[in-house]
């Protein structure tokens, strides 16, 4: 992990977090703080408590309980000293910081009209740690190109929450915006790719420059809903290839819909853990019911790292279990 | 011969004195109208820039004449990661090492370290409220201000030279 990562807590928690093992350190996933409740940390699936001496303990009254002092100093810190530049954000729940990272908050929420508007007294923090895998596209694209007529196949990418999705999808966009050079069979000059980033985790842009690789030529619009955007993004950029993130309202599916007929590639992901999840999910059943995707590829972990499964439009399988890089 | 040369020295810094004096009363209503703009500024940065208060403070203290540059840019250096200091305590060390360069007094210094409290921890309309509220303490202040230097500007310049005057006579 990112030693200037944790220059954003407070020095108690700074300190007590440098004393976890590097190993350790380096599998972070995610560090969860709660007022006046146990300090957690994820890794590769597990969870620990951190003791106030430093060390792990999986005894909750053992562990160190951050006080309201660091919850405050931590907020401020991640909010860069200017709360009132995170309005939307904080209607969101989350805010990203620099290096694409994500904090989730809790606290309690101010309501207007029913809607949330605000939220104050924020007490919990939940920090995602992003991880850019490069390579970790490499085994999947081949199978999502078309290369006689230099086009992307239109993709839905399925799996449960923390499986790679995300760092999946970054990576195919940084593969087919940099393009592989070349006048063999496979090879195929960059795309223009452009990314509607609704909760700035595939680019983690940063003031609108984006942390992660993404590519020479991809545009992203941060932060904005995914069926305007879209639409946005084909009225404005040109783009060949779009990539979205977790479709799954009606309004998203009409939008892919629009955009598969206007002859743009678009390359989605929806949570699921195989098509029949899918099929069965409002919104998203019109396109699988049309076909409008011509590859789907289900992400899964195993403990030698991640598989995907392929299919084709007709649901037909095409590869099973295939080593699909390291995905984290 | 040594007398009157003691006697002009005395003269001398009675008067640079009471002329130090006098400029005091006259640039302390307008460091306090300077940071009423800067507060104004502020508040254009928060509520239509969305700028964050670091570089906020930054651009102010850079468009400003010293001290209060220095002290703005103090602050904001303060904020910068890797320091770890809250806006409080930004505020707190560069009040502590420009604000005695300005002419202000202690009340003006309340002003700006009450609001340093509040600074970036709450949403725009609250940040407005809380710096509209100190530019009204700082235009009190300055009104205040202002009297002071028509009561006792012209005072402290013949007041200097004439002390020192009767300090000679009286040696003499």
């Amino acid at each position: 992990m990112n030693k200037r990562l944790l220059e954003l807590f407070p020095d108690h928690l700074k300190s007590l977090l440098l004393r976890v093992p590097g190993p350790i350190l380096e599998r972070l996933e995610e560090i969860r703080i709660r007022e006046g409740r146990p300090l957690e940390i994820n890794y590769g699936g597990q969870f620990q408590f951190l003791k106030p001496c430093g060390g792990f303990t999986c005894v909750p009254d053992d562990a160190y309980k951050p006080a309201r002092e660091d919850t405050l100093r931590l907020l401020d810190m991640i909010s860069n000293h200017s709360l009132y530049t995170l309005e939307e954000e904080l209607r969101k729940g989350f805010i990203t910081i620099a290096g694409g990272h994500r904090v989730g908050l809790t606290g309690r929420t101010v309501l207007s009209g029913g809607k949330v508007e605000h939220l104050r007294d924020i007490s919990g923090f939940n920090l995602r740690i992003a991880r850019e895998v490069r390579g970790a596209a490499d085994k999947l694209l081949p199978f999502l190109m078309d290369y006689k007529r230099k086009r992307v196949l239109h993709t839905l990418i399925l799996s449960p929450p923390q499986h790679g999705k995300t760092t999946m999808l970054r990576d195919l966009a940084r593969l087919i915006s940099q393009g592989e050079p070349g006048s063999s069979s496979q090879s195929c000059r960059g795309l223009k790719v452009g990314i509607i980033d609704e909760r700035s985790e595939i680019a983690g842009c940063i003031q609108g420059v984006p942390s992660f690789e993404v590519g020479p030529r991809t545009d992203i619009l941060d932060g904005c809903p995914k069926a305007e955007g879209m639409m946005m993004m084909i009225r404005s950029m040109s783009p060949d290839v779009l990539i979205v993130d977790e479709i799954g309202r009606s309004e998203d599916a009409e939008a892919v819909y629009e955009a598969l007929h206007a002859g743009i590639s678009v390359i989605a992901t929806a949570h699921g853990a195989s098509l029949q999840d899918i099929k069965e999910r409002q919104g998203l059943d019109m396109l699988i019911e049309k076909r409008m995707f011509e590859r789907y590829a289900v992400l899964s972990r195993s403990s030698e790292g991640s598989l995907f499964r392929l299919h084709d439009g007709s649901h037909r399988t095409l590869q099973t279990s295939m080593a699909g890089g390291a995905v984290t | 011969m040594l007398n009157w040369i003691g006697a002009a020295i005395i003269l001398l810094s009675g008067g640079l004195a009471g002329l130090y004096q006098a400029q005091q009363f006259a640039t302390r209503p307008r460091q306090i109208r300077e940071l009423i703009q800067a507060l104004q500024r502020l508040e254009t940065e928060i509520s239509y820039g969305f700028t964050p208060l670091p570089q906020a403070l930054e651009r102010i203290g850079k468009a400003m004449k010293d001290p209060l540059s220095s002290l703005l840019k103090c602050a904001a250096d303060g904020m910068k990661p890797g320091q770890g200091w809250s806006v409080e305590e930004s505020f707190a060390y560069a009040l502590d090492s420009y604000w005695k360069q300005t002419s202000m007094k202690s009340a003006e210094r309340e002003v700006v370290r009450q609001l340093s409290i509040v600074l970036g921890t709450s949403d725009r309309q609250d940040q407005m409220k809380h710096i509209a509220l100190a530019a009204s303490q700082l235009k009190h202040e300055e009104a205040a201000a202002r009297e002071d230097q028509a009561k006792y500007e012209k005072m402290s310049k013949s007041l200097g030279l004439l002390i020192s005057a009767l300090i000679v006579i009286l040696i003499f």
